[in-house]
């Protein structure tokens, strides 16, 4: 098994970095690919997102300096493609952010890579309600069991911050989901 | 006291202890289930296709190795006009203080192209405001700026479709 600072090493190398590429998408692609489709909820999205997270990764890893993780310097090349990725979407189809999360969780109910049922479906209505920086922290503390060490070092926000927005977050869907 | 009856004259139904603990824990699940906070669930029920982590490395690699298709820009001429002029106003207020009849090259001997490739290359260095200052626009006319020069019936046309009153304009009226 690499540790990181051997695989940023090889990632810079021109001899070493193809195969140094592979290790570095085979072993983030799925964790990295559900936080995306958390974001975009559509498989397709996710998928094109995800790649150009990995393209992202490849063509800027000269410029990793290591100052953080390079999993949370990843993570937040993919936080910050989905988010960019549903602005433009949202202005393609001439909607705003609320009406868009409207939108793809409604869409859920016929995409075939969603199997939910009525308390999932209902689940991502209620995460759809929250603001995007709490949607963001519920999902990478509930569902992905992330740490709030490592969420704060991807979103730059303190701890303390943090576990405020968790517990609200966490308070708002509870309340969706008992209303409903 | 000593002969008191010890015997419990009291009875259970059948089985009563025997199924007293899961009766019990029974109640206790359905009773509290109208206040227990809700639950949120674990299990989101997103899937993905078939193979689909299989194939990611050779789908990015692919895309990766694609090469870039070339962004040839549109580069509408009109606004070169306006440069065009500029530049021949700007040139023409140059040489016109020391003007020199020997001079061998004159500026109708400039072509268009010639001066638009210089702006290109080397950027006017002038602000809208500041070509304003030095440009005569009595001297203008709306041709310089236009290739097709609108009729009459296009004019009357745009109005009608745009202006929200036509008939408030009293076009065919002397006054």
């Amino acid at each position: 098994m690499l540790t990181e600072e051997t695989l940023v090493q090889q990632l810079k190398q021109p001899e070493s970095q193809t195969r140094a590429f592979e290790v570095l998408v085979n072993t983030y692609k799925e964790r990295l690919y559900w936080h995306i489709r958390r974001i975009v909820l559509n498989h397709d999205d996710a998928d094109d997102v995800l790649q150009n997270t990995f393209i992202k990764v490849y063509k800027n890893i000269d410029g990793f300096k290591g100052d953080s993780k390079l999993f949370s310097w990843m993570y937040r090349i993919a936080t910050n493609e989905s988010l960019s990725f549903l602005k433009k979407k949202a202005k393609l189809i001439g909607v705003g952010d609320v009406e868009l999360q409207q939108q793809l969780v409604g869409n859920l109910q016929t995409d075939v890579y969603f199997e939910g049922d009525v308390i999932q479906l209902r689940l991502q209505e209620a995460i759809a309600t929250l603001p995007e920086k709490q949607k963001l922290i519920f999902n990478m503390k509930y569902f992905e069991e992330l740490k709030y060490e490592e969420i704060s070092e991807i979103l730059d926000t303190t701890v303390g911050g943090l576990k405020a927005s968790y517990h609200l977050a966490v308070k708002k869907i509870k309340v969706h989901l008992k209303i409903d | 006291m000593k002969n008191l009856d010890k015997k419990n004259s009291f009875k259970t139904p059948d089985g009563y202890f025997e199924s007293f603990t899961e009766r019990l824990l029974t109640k206790i699940t359905n009773s509290g289930s109208a206040e227990r906070e809700p639950n949120i669930p674990k299990e989101e029920g997103f899937i993905v296709p078939e193979a689909y982590f299989d194939d990611l490395h050779k789908n990015i690699k692919r895309k990766l190795n694609k090469k870039e298709a070339k962004v040839v820009q549109f580069r509408p001429l009109r606004k070169y006009y306006l440069v065009a002029a500029s530049v021949a106003a700007i040139v023409l207020v140059l040489f016109g203080i020391n003007w020199n009849t020997a001079q061998k090259v004159s500026f109708e001997d400039l072509a268009n192209t010639d001066i638009e490739t210089y702006f290109e290359n080397n950027g006017l260095g002038l602000t809208t405001y500041e070509i304003a200052e030095v440009i005569p626009i009595d001297d203008l006319e709306i041709d310089d700026f236009i290739e097709n020069r609108m009729d009459e019936e296009n004019l009357i046309e745009y109005l009608n479709n745009n202006i929200d009153d036509f008939e408030q304009l009293n076009l065919d009226s002397d006054e």
